[in-house]
């Protein structure tokens, strides 16, 4: 029994990069990824706001077919964009139970009792509707980190909040704090990854035993980690100074954004999206 | 030749299979480590050195093919791969960075209290470990590891694999970024667990002088396959072929491949300085002879 918890214990090391495909931006060539990223997520935010105000499944079903399009023309691989929501998958299953026992209202049609608790078909309706909602929320916003580089998003972004700086919103400061953040996920994980490792060579049990225990099983990887964090925050930031950064007062980028057709294009195609989903829900 | 410690068989390693970043790593990798011997594996960044050992423990999984450590296959789920961690002790690049204890003694602990051992046996695996890095015990024992020099901390590093008592010592470029002394201190340590404590090694390294200095074999990696597999003097022998993939040769086969290539036939399969020179002097010698004789 220990023996076989070892063997997994090589696992969730080697799997870790694997998972995390939320937020990863995947190199390709096509329309959606030659967008302006201001439409981007301008575009995102519309459809994020739209998803909610769905009402019924047929705006839910004209609102996947689009997302499913728009995958298709991204060259994203679908098998990649699903791979995204499992890191959610259990949020999806608990919100798809809580909604079959408590989301109809009394007095529903019950399909199965389990104890006190009665399972309606309202609420089977309503938790498969909500779990949808959530698959196509995360889908979308995913299909936005992967076809948008770093620097294009924390651009996009910084443009985007320029109009605000007036009421004391620091734009700039914002976008690059964002751009080193995701600039330094995949670095941390590796880094997580080359340090549980490290651990488990000298026999680190990083998932048997209690609560406490395991937690305590964290300290050897997660002391390690923040001193390297420490370090190359350091290193980071001399480098930054080293070529002359001052912030972003009167500094000018290499490529300029600038909206073109396809961003009308685009654009109009979502709030087209966006206007069919309220219609079709009667709203 | 002795008993095989650690085998791989047809070993193919794909990184993130089945997405955009999918990488192929190993290519049918079949490598035999021999019980008691150095092995040196050398090959360009990217080759796949640090994959291929980290089968050596069962940190990875093939995705084909098939690894035994001590005669025992490494498989999923069984209760050999925390056995086989024990037995191959494995030093990442730049191990320092995985220090995290408040005390040297204590970090050089983490692995024998992992096993489960008694006080008494920890606190004397502990003295020893850190004897044979050439670290006091005394001295270094209970002072913090983020306060020692690089040098010093990758020692304690060392001596925290050496803890687990392995069989196999296998080191991913140990000597990265250190200065001189820093390279000979733990280059000589190497050395002496090897010969001493009939430890069989593993190194990783870029220096081929290193490994011209320490092992008795070589296998080159290129692009995720066995490029050679040969003695170390055969090996730099071929310094063409070496050259063609981007690596090269120690130094010392260097100078004598330059002394060949100016006309004095010396032989080039001598490793050590002092070597070369007997290899030298006898040429020159040969020389003086035959031309004073034909004078």
């Amino acid at each position: 029994m220990r023996g076989d918890r070892a063997g997994a214990a090589g696992e969730p090391a080697v799997e870790l990069l694997r998972s995390l495909t939320i937020g990863q931006y995947v190199p390709r060539a096509s329309p959606v990824h030659r967008l302006d990223p201001r439409t981007k997520i301008l575009a995102t935010t519309v459809l994020m706001v739209v998803v909610f105000l769905a009402r019924d499944f047929r705006g839910l079903g004209v609102f996947a077919a689009f997302l499913a399009g728009a995958v298709a023309i991204s060259q994203v691989p679908a098998g990649f964009v699903l791979r995204g929501l499992r890191p959610i998958w259990f949020l999806l299953l608990l919100t798809l139970v809580l909604q079959v026992f408590f989301g109809g209202a009394s007095g529903g049609t019950v399909l199965w009792r389990l104890g006190p608790f009665a399972a309606t078909r309202e609420g089977l309706v309503q938790g498969l509707f909500v779990t949808t909602r959530l698959v196509l929320l995360v889908v979308s916003t995913s299909l936005l980190t992967f076809t948008t580089s770093p620097v294009e998003l924390a651009d996009g972004m910084e443009r985007l909040l320029n109009p605000f700086r007036r009421l004391g919103v620091p734009a700039h400061e914002l976008a690059m704090m964002m751009t080193i953040a995701l600039r330094f996920i995949p670095t941390l994980v590796e880094e997580t990854e080359k340090i549980m490792k490290a651990q488990m060579a000298r026999g680190a049990d990083l998932d048997t035993g209690g609560p406490l225990r395991r937690a305590r099983a964290l300290v050897p990887i997660l002391v390690p980690l923040f001193v390297s964090a420490f370090r190359r925050a350091d290193e980071l930031a001399v480098a930054m100074e080293a070529r002359g950064y001052r912030g972003g007062e009167g500094r000018t980028r290499m490529k300029q954004l600038r909206y073109r057709a396809r961003d009308l294009w685009a654009g109009l195609v979502v709030l087209g999206v966006g206007a069919l989903v309220l219609w079709s829900g009667g709203l | 030749m002795s008993d095989p410690v650690v085998v791989c068989e047809g070993l193919t390693h794909v990184y993130l299979r089945g997405t955009p970043f999918e990488s192929v790593a190993l290519r049918g990798v079949d490598l035999v480590v021999r019980r008691g011997e150095c092995l040196g594996l050398v090959g360009p960044t990217g080759s796949g050195k640090s994959t291929l050992v980290q089968h050596f423990n069962g940190l990875l999984r093939p995705t084909e093919g098939r690894v035994w450590v001590d005669g025992v296959e490494i498989r999923p789920g069984t209760a050999v791969v925390r056995e086989v961690r024990r037995k191959v002790g494995l030093l990442f690049q730049y191990p320092e960075h995985q220090l995290f204890e408040a005390t040297v003694f204590d970090d050089v602990a983490f692995g024998p209290r992992n096993l489960g051992l008694d006080p008494e046996e920890v606190q004397e695996r502990v003295r020893e470990s850190l004897e044979w890095v050439g670290l006091d015990p005394d001295r270094f024992g209970p002072r913090s590891p983020f306060s020692l020099s690089g040098g010093e901390m990758r020692r304690v590093a060392i001596a925290g694999v050496l803890a687990m008592r392995p069989q196999v010592l296998v080191l991913d470029e140990p000597t990265a970024g250190l200065d001189p002394e820093g390279r000979r201190e733990i280059l000589n340590r190497v050395r002496d667990l090897h010969r001493k404590a009939a430890l069989t090694v593993v190194l990783i390294s870029h220096s081929m002088d290193d490994v011209a200095r320490l092992c008795q074999r070589v296998v080159v990696l290129h692009r995720g396959q066995v490029f050679l597999d040969a003695p170390v003097r055969e090996a730099f022998a071929q310094s063409d072929r070496l050259r063609s993939i981007g690596l090269d040769v120690p130094r010392v086969t260097d100078v004598l491949l330059r002394l060949r290539a100016a006309g004095l036939p010396v032989r080039c399969d001598r490793l050590t300085v002092e070597e070369a020179c007997e290899e030298i002097v006898r040429v020159l010698q040969g020389n003086r002879r035959w031309s004073s004789s034909e004078a």
